[in-house]
């Protein structure tokens, strides 16, 4: 048991702090061609990092002020790329990774539906093989990146004769081919959209965009879901990014608002959850460098998460009374390290009550932690087992109406 | 940097758990009208000496173990699991004290007869009050011609019905400072309380003109140190009863049927268990952390040790209620345990201050170490 993390002059990081100084013009691309865009991946891609050299990895290239790649293209780096080396022809992964890691073209995650969040197993989207390509006919919704990205990750139904989650297949898809329509949604914030609505109106795409077999779509969404890049230089309070508890206490001292006894005792309790979350990231991290199973650490970890970033905002914001309900970005002093939209804490409060939501609610995370850690009974799913095709109107969500881009 | 139990820690936590769970029977507790007098506290001691326990923190210059707080932690944390009664907690506070605070005669004296099971300790810090700040206030220890007389009350002294011994401090002309009492000394009363943990035995101490012989150290540059390492014991028993709290009941979820499905089907119930987990993975962790930085990271461990406890004890108070909770109304009753870990988790939470004054300690401490300019840390550039 050893709770010390790699020291400042550790060689390892100095070599790669090294690299970084001599190269102050380097692109992403050489970023990517050192190994330093997903160096936990195995070699060409990256270098068979073990989890320290991961730390530090992430460390240097933050204090150097890069935005990491992860974060830059997080579909491929953190969730969808490895699902190429496990499932992609050579020909897909030579066509697809090089540009993904050197965050030449950006990636997009094309899951949830209208009707298809929590149960994504339900998704409606049909792609319908014609020769030696296939149809796209619905419509995707909650894509982050959608209007920046190349390339979209895409599941759809390609069996309805099969039950819901048997009959979904992956595609890699070109989003700007033709009959694809993207929307931003505009969320609660009010300010620069995260969310996009994607549309498919008889998208043509390839046969060789097809990822693995068809029916394995499902198995390949559980893994890149599944598939979390540790980013522990990162403990932001939104999914990793944005300030963290730490920061927090920090402001509250500055500010001269930690005085405040109504404040003082939950900033030190949001303080110790921070810690111990921290603690819960490198717990994990140590796991996988035993080559144990890794522990419920994981899962547990993400739903301490979330309510802890959104109390960690709130208390933030009640810091500063009724001032706080001007949009106005001076909440707390925060770290100049680069954290992009989240940083700001009045934007990331007013944020907050999506981290329930996206990357699986907090209800369905709790089944989960509940279900598959502690072995407790599933939750009743009556479409479960039932071919697609034959589910009773009522029992599937509608189909969207049609002219929905209205 | 590795923060997994190695194969030796494995192996110590594994035997300590299929010990305690032969052992320990908290059976005659549920019978009604039981009291701590039923708790076993007899029975399971000498075994605990057997196994070399009392020896675990003493030094192997004394005669002891030696070994690392990781290790305690593991084992106290098996303790709490099974509720383990046992005079442990005072026996370990006695020992640190002397370890602290007593001169090399005085460990010479009693640091080996403690390893060897001879002798059992409790430690009087609190104030009839059970406030620690400072310690020992309400006893005052005045200097005579034939030695050190005590005289006034010490508060909530756990293990003092069953110590053979006590460390009890005391205001001497104007400093704190610990002094060794015999259970057998003149004008010493011990006042058993109707503690409602009834695994625990705790007392409070009355002193009247009572001999003490000094320890060589002032508390008061002490019992800080003392402290850090009792709130880790409280913190690591916790982290073991809620893991106990949380696997029976995940049990009694699966077993008990309502509406044609076991509860655990249930999404109130099973949503309550995840969060229960959860907490339970968070209190563990803390105590593991805090058990390293007691051993090996001295700058961090002040803070590791208050983190571990408040937490671990408001995690512990909230899963037990739960737990009865999910229990129903079989889990109110006397003849069930759930009321044992309520009370436990309860008494734990109060033992060495609540949770908020381990916070506020922690805040002190972040802000003496941010020394007012939070402005020191190193940024990346934007």
């Amino acid at each position: 048991m050893d709770f010390s993390l790699p020291a400042e002059d550790d060689p390892r990081r100095l070599e790669v702090r090294e690299w970084l100084a001599s190269h102050p013009d380097r692109s992403y691309r050489d970023l990517y061609e050192r190994g330093y865009a997903v160096p936990h991946w195995p070699r060409p891609w990256g270098l068979d990092a073990g989890p320290e050299q991961q730390i530090i990895v992430d460390d240097e290239l933050a204090r150097a002020g890069v935005r990491a790649p992860h974060h830059r293209n997080p579909v491929p780096i953190n969730n969808c790329g490895q699902s190429l080396l496990r499932f992609g022809t050579p020909e897909q992964q030579q066509r697809f990774l090089p540009p993904a890691l050197a965050c030449e073209e950006i990636w997009c995650m094309l899951f949830s539906e209208p009707s298809a969040g929590s149960d994504v197993g339900a998704l409606r989207t049909t792609a319908v093989r014609q020769g030696d390509h296939y149809v796209i006919r619905g419509q995707k919704m909650w894509t982050s990146l959608a209007d920046k990205a190349e390339i979209g990750v895409l599941v759809a139904r390609t069996d309805p004769s099969v039950p819901k989650h048997a009959g979904l297949s992956q595609f890699l898809v070109d989003m700007k081919s033709p009959g694809i329509t993207i929307r931003p949604i505009i969320d609660m914030t009010g300010e620069a959209s995260e969310y996009n609505e994607v549309f498919f109106d008889n998208v043509i795409v390839p046969a060789e965009r097809l990822l693995g077999q068809e029916g394995d779509g499902w198995k390949i969404c559980m893994q890149q879901l599944q598939t979390e890049r540790v980013a522990l230089s990162r403990p932001g309070v939104i999914w990793g990014s944005g300030p963290s508890a730490r920061e927090l206490l920090e402001g509250l001292m500055a500010s001269g608002r930690l005085a405040d006894p109504a404040l003082r005792d939950e900033a030190a309790r949001l303080y110790i959850e921070g810690e111990i979350l921290r603690l819960l990231a490198f717990r994990s991290l140590s796991d996988r460098m035993n080559a144990r199973t890794a522990g419920p650490e994981g899962a547990v970890r993400k739903m301490v998460a979330a309510p802890h970033g959104q109390r960690v905002l709130d208390l933030a914001k009640r810091s500063q009374g009724v001032a706080g309900m001007v949009k106005d970005r001076r909440v707390l002093p925060v770290s100049k390290a680069e954290r992009g939209p989240y940083s700001n804490w009045d934007h990331a409060y007013w944020w907050s009550p999506a981290v329930t939501l996206g990357v699986g609610t907090q209800e369905i995370l709790k089944n989960v932690v509940a279900e598959r850690i502690l072995g407790l009974p599933r939750d009743k799913d009556p479409t479960r087992h039932t071919p697609w095709a034959q589910l009773a109107p009522g029992a599937v969500p509608a189909p969207a109406a049609e002219g929905g881009r209205a | 940097m590795n923060f997994a139990l190695n194969d030796d820690h494995i192996l110590l936590r594994d035997t300590a758990q299929a010990f305690l769970r032969k052992e320990v029977d908290l059976q005659p507790l549920l019978m009604p009208g039981a009291t701590v007098r039923e708790a076993g506290y007899d029975r399971l001691w000498p075994k605990l000496v057997e196994l070399g326990w009392p020896s675990l923190v003493v030094p192997e210059a004394y005669g002891g173990l030696g070994m690392s707080m990781v290790d305690l932690a593991l084992i106290v944390k098996e303790c709490g699991r099974f509720l383990a009664p046992s005079p442990l907690f005072g026996t370990l506070a006695g020992s640190w004290a002397l370890m602290a605070a007593g001169s090399e005669a005085q460990k010479q004296a009693w640091l080996p007869v403690i390893a060897e099971g001879g002798a059992t300790f409790a430690l009087a810090a609190a104030s009839r009050e059970g406030s620690y700040d400072p310690v020992g206030r309400t006893v005052l220890a005045v200097t005579q011609a034939d030695g050190v007389r005590l005289d006034g009350s010490s508060g909530f002294v756990v293990d003092a019905t069953v110590a053979d011994h006590f460390v009890v401090a005391a205001n001497h002309e104007g400093r704190e400072r610990f002094f060794l009492v015999d259970r057998h000394a003149a004008g010493m009363t011990i006042e058993p309380l109707a503690w409602r943990d009834p695994t625990r035995h705790v007392a409070h101490l009355h002193f009247n003109a009572t001999p003490g012989e000094p320890l060589e150290i002032d508390a008061a540059d002490t019992w800080p140190w003392i402290r850090d390492r009792l709130s880790l014991m409280l913190a690591a028993e916790s982290a073991g009863g809620l893991q106990e709290v949380l696997d029976d009941t995940v049990e009694y979820a699966k077993e008990r049927v309502a509406f044609g499905r076991p509860i655990g089907a249930y999404q109130a119930i099973k949503h309550d268990l995840a969060d229960m987990l959860a907490q339970s993975e968070c209190a563990s962790t803390a105590v593991l952390y805090a058990a390293w930085a007691l051993s090996d990271s001295p700058d961090e461990a002040r803070v590791a040790a208050a983190m571990a406890q408040s937490y671990a004890s408001d995690a512990y108070r909230e899963a037990t209620h739960r737990s009865i909770q999910i229990f129903g109304a079989i889990g109110f009753t006397w003849e069930m345990k759930n009321h044992l870990y309520y009370k436990r988790a309860r008494c734990n939470a109060e033992l060495l201050g609540p949770p908020t004054a381990h916070r506020e300690r922690l805040l002190r401490a972040l802000e003496d170490r941010a020394g007012g300019d939070a402005s020191t840390r190193p940024d990346a550039r934007p």
